[in-house]
């Protein structure tokens, strides 16, 4: 076990190098010099200088990257051409707000889909199966950013029950479970969890519908063990590869929720990147983005490690 | 070679048997959710492609006194938008946008991912490897991230666009070809040809992509729903297309502040968006399972 | 004496099997295989799973290259006197999948037809030598030409894979368990063909197969492989009646036999197949011997002359006087 988590984190250390390069690589591929595209119009000359010196922009390129990521580990993401403030602040007061909504939605996703899923694998062929077929297929078709404007046509604009944007009179900053924050959680939760509710219920319903027909189940069907104990057993088996999904889709929906929180103005890093591209704010992009792929990679590690740890039938490296 | 043969009762006996494709589409037409679903995305291609003898209007022509117009009104069956112009004959005309922004990129990826995932599955070795590595460098991102990192940098515009989903599309096409070209590769008709002399590439051409560019194009037509509304929603962020062009998701951008006023006629463009991509990710589904069974 | 078709000289071939540095592990899947093979003569391979017959076959079809040995066509070294293509058209094999050794997008003519257009034949004589070789193993061209894999029996298949290997006319086929995925009566029809070609052609092969029964009707001289290393080889008469090694013995012993007064009563083989990871010291059969003794388990027995054109690596073979 501990030689098969050294060999994956050894396996993740390029990946985790390719991000950064390819996070390296945007503010270059950016059309205009790089030097400018980090900076506000206006900036001092020693200012320019400044940022010359640190990131060295005349430098051969593998030169550069080494400064660049020097910093970033360091903590240093370079400071948000729109605020003045480090990137790194702005990316972390945000994360939070992301990482509930994405928590909420994965968990409302992944209860649905779940109950979907496992309905329609135990009621293979009948008329529950086709319907939740149609749902989940309809859940990946939809665009997701459209649904979320429709949810507010219907519960802000018409019925005016629940606000359309914003995550509470706190700002960006000031979360409490409390309902006047929470009201304005529900309509961007639901929406995000409408992607993982589609995947995670096809996934659960294949899994479901394949373990039940194994012939073992079968025999312990025909012995009339019946649902308790076949329940009790397909949780088991389904379960590792379950959490697996889920835990996949929260990590993308972290990395993708740009779409949905720029709907409803939720102050989240989605809404962080959609501001920093309007502003053509080149530092926070860069950071934003750098932030988010690193944590997905280690949240696949994570996810794999556990994996395996629940199944050691998947322990072959 | 495909002369008419006889069997003993003087019957003229079968000499000639349906090609692979045939029978899948045969079987594919059994299927009438796929049919019905192929139907509705053929008519959102055609209405793109003859949108100009379709539209009954100019989709750019706008007049600010009947700005948001609603849904029925005289002359403007759709509604107008917020600078007065027909919804009908946008929406018409940017499928044409909607479509090429979601379809493009697949195709280039379909080309570019399958000759790196054949290569790198026939290979094996360390160019297996490497090319692999690359690819899940790629693979680390969450593809909406990666769209709008690799946009957010170039900037707007069409091209730039459809670089991004390029980009964006090649890594998960690339690695079904490499899977399945993989999994070809150690059957025993591959080693007889091997036996037989050719040359890798000739091998390839013959036996390989014959039986492996099925599979990888059933997946990229999945991927088609998805492109176009990663497109739309680049465009809905402001990258991608840009105004006064008309795309759907740029649509429910410049709409998206008229929801307090004309709600259902904002909504509109994400309607067609969800028609089009639900009717090709059915065609896709309906395809993939006439392509399964083992005739 | 006429000079051996083809000759296999020390063939060596080890795979890595995982592990690090250390603890590194290897299949030692072909472990120093030596044999001739005379013009128009049948030499069947016998031997469990794991043995290595089918990693030797490939190496006898150089589709996997040996570590270390060579394999020589009419004297001729592969590689140095001859070049690869040549070889090709001169050894060709038979694979025991019937269903995957065949493109399941090609029809049989086409399939038959590549081997020869690869060596510059023309399409249109190609097309017309695959049909007539379709015919010649007994399938009507018109009939089976245009059909696919799946549309063929088992039989069928091996047929049209054996009209394939023809289509090169080579003069020697490996033929890597042929016969071993068909029921009984097609075996049978196909074991006829193979020996009806056999004379027309003057074809020799190389006949591997983990059925006794099978191998005695067909081979004129028989090697028993065991983890890698040839246990024995000689005619089929003096090696099924008269085995000088301990593990051909239990083979033929554990043969099912139809005669109830010939029933096997006692298992003779103890345990299943070592790993040729880690094979046993000494002679690698002595763990499961009924007969090892001393030497068994130290040292390598050699490989010494029991008849004629009989060899057998055995220790008891040394002993004077001792009846094996």
């Amino acid at each position: 076990m501990l030689i098969f988590l050294t060999r994956r984190i050894i396996y993740t250390l390029p990946i985790m190098l390719g991000v950064a390069i390819v996070c390296f690589a945007l503010v270059h591929i950016s059309p205009g010099d790089p030097l400018v595209s980090i900076l506000p119009p206006d900036a001092s000359v020693e200012l320019q200088n400044q940022m010359m010196a640190i990131y060295g922009f005349d430098r051969p390129y593998p030169e550069q990257f080494l400064r660049w990521l020097g910093r970033a580990v360091q903590g240093d993401l370079g400071n948000s051409i729109a605020s003045g403030r480090p990137v790194t602040s702005e990316v972390f007061n945000a994360v939070g707000n992301t990482l509930i909504l994405a928590a909420c939605a994965t968990i409302i996703g992944f209860t649905l889909g779940g109950l979907f899923g496992f309905v329609a694998g135990f009621f293979r062929d009948s008329w529950i199966d086709k319907l939740a077929s149609v749902i989940s297929v309809i859940g990946v078709s939809v665009p997701h950013y459209w649904l979320g404007m429709v949810l507010v046509i219907i519960f802000s604009v018409e019925l005016a029950w629940l606000p359309a944007t914003g995550a509470g009179p706190g700002g960006s900053s000031a979360w409490e479970w409390d309902w006047i924050y929470i009201r304005h959680l529900i309509l961007p939760a639901v929406t995000m969890s409408v992607i993982p509710m589609g995947i995670v219920a096809r996934t659960v319903r294949a899994l479901v519908a394949d373990i039940l027909q194994q012939e073992y189940v079968t025999g312990l069907r025909a012995k009339g063990l019946l649902d308790r104990g076949v329940l009790k057993h397909i949780i088991k088996n389904a379960a590792p590869t379950a959490l697996a999904v889920m835990g996949l889709q929260m990590g993308y929906l972290m990395g993708g929720s740009i779409l949905v929180e720029t709907v409803f103005s939720w102050p989240g890093t989605g809404y962080l990147l959609g501001q920093a591209i309007f502003q053509r704010d080149l530092p926070l992009l860069q950071g934003t983005i750098l932030v988010l792929a690193m944590f997905f990679v280690v949240l696949n590690l994570l996810v794999d490690v556990a994996q395996t740890a629940l199944d050691p039938r998947l322990q072959r490296g | 070679m495909a002369v008419a043969a006889t069997d003993i009762n003087g019957l003229p006996t079968r000499d000639k048997s349906p090609s692979y494709w045939a029978s899948v589409g045969k079987r594919f037409l059994k299927d009438k959710v796929a049919v019905g679903a192929g139907c509705v995305a053929l008519t959102m291609v055609l209405m793109a492609v003859f949108a100009p003898w379709v539209a009954p209007a100019d989709p750019l022509d706008g007049s600010m006194m009947d700005r948001l117009s609603p849904i029925g009104s005289e002359g403007y069956i759709l509604g107008a938008d917020e600078l007065g112009r027909d919804m009908l004959s946008r929406l018409i005309y940017g499928g044409r946008l909607s479509l090429f922004m979601g379809v493009t990129p697949v195709l280039v990826a379909f080309f570019v991912g399958s000759a790196i995932g054949v290569t790198a599955g026939f290979a094996g070795g360390w160019v297996n490897t490497i090319t692999m590595r690359v690819l899940d460098v790629f693979y680390a991102f969450p593809s909406v991230l990666l769209a709008i990192a690799i946009s957010g940098a170039l900037g707007a515009g069409i091209v730039n666009g459809l670089l991004s989903l390029t980009v964006v599309f090649i890594p998960p096409i690339a690695r079904v070809a490499e899977s399945v070209t993989t999994s070809v590769r150690k059957l025993e008709y591959i080693e007889a040809a091997r036996a037989s002399g050719a040359s890798g590439l000739r091998i390839v051409k013959a036996h390989v992509l014959g039986n492996v560019l099925g599979p990888i194009f059933v997946y990229a037509t999945s991927l088609i729903s998805v492109s176009m509304i990663l497109a739309a929603g680049l465009s809905f962020l402001g990258l991608g297309v840009s105004p006064p062009n008309a795309e759907w998701g740029l649509m429910l951008n410049t709409l998206r502040n008229a929801i307090y006023v004309q709600p259902w006629l904002a909504a509109l463009p994400g309607v067609a968006i969800f028609i089009t991509s639900i009717s090709f990710n059915m065609l896709s589904d309906g395809l993939r399972s006439a392509m399964d069974v083992k005739a | 004496m006429t000079p051996p078709i083809l000759t296999a000289a020390g063939l060596v071939k080890h795979f890595r099997a995982g592990g690090m540095g250390a603890k590194r592990k290897v299949v030692r899947a072909v472990d120093g295989v030596t044999f001739d093979l005379a013009p128009g003569e049948t030499l069947g391979v016998v031997g469990e799973s794991g043995c290595g017959k089918s990693t030797m076959a490939r190496l006898v079809v150089q589709l996997l290259s040996p570590d270390t040995g060579t394999v020589k066509f009419q004297g001729r070294s592969v590689g140095a006197d001859m070049s690869l293509t040549e070889f090709r058209r001169q050894v060709q094999m038979v694979f025991q999948d019937s269903y995957a050794s065949l493109n399941p997008r090609m029809t049989m003519i086409d399939a038959i037809a590549f081997g020869p257009m690869v060596h510059g034949v023309s399409k249109r004589d190609a097309e017309r030598k695959a049909g007539d070789l379709l015919e010649r193993v007994g399938l009507e061209p018109n009939r089976f030409g245009a059909r696919y894999p799946h549309e063929l029996s088992g039989g069928q298949r091996q047929r049209v894979n054996i009209a394939r290997a023809l289509a090169f006319d080579p003069q020697v086929l490996v033929l890597d368990e042929a016969v071993s995925a068909l029921d009984k009566s097609v075996e049978a029809q196909v074991l006829n063909l193979l020996m009806d070609l056999r004379r027309e052609r003057g074809l020799s092969y190389v006949f591997i197969s983990h059925d006794l029964n099978v191998v005695r009707h067909i081979a004129d001289r028989v090697m028993v492989m065991y983890l890698g290393e040839i246990a024995e080889i000689g005619p089929t008469r003096s090696l099924y009646t008269a085995p000088r090694h301990p593990y051909t013995k239990a083979l033929l012993a554990a043969m099912p036999s139809l005669d109830p007064d010939n029933r096997t009563e006692v298992a003779p083989l103890a345990g299943d197949p070592p790993n040729p990871i880690d094979p046993p010291p000494g002679c690698r059969f002595h763990t499961r011997c009924a007969l090892a003794f001393g030497p068994c388990s130290l040292t390598k027995p050699a490989t010494l002359v029991v008849g004629a054109g009989h060899l057998a690596a055995c220790h008891l073979n040394a002993r004077k006087g001792e009846a094996a």
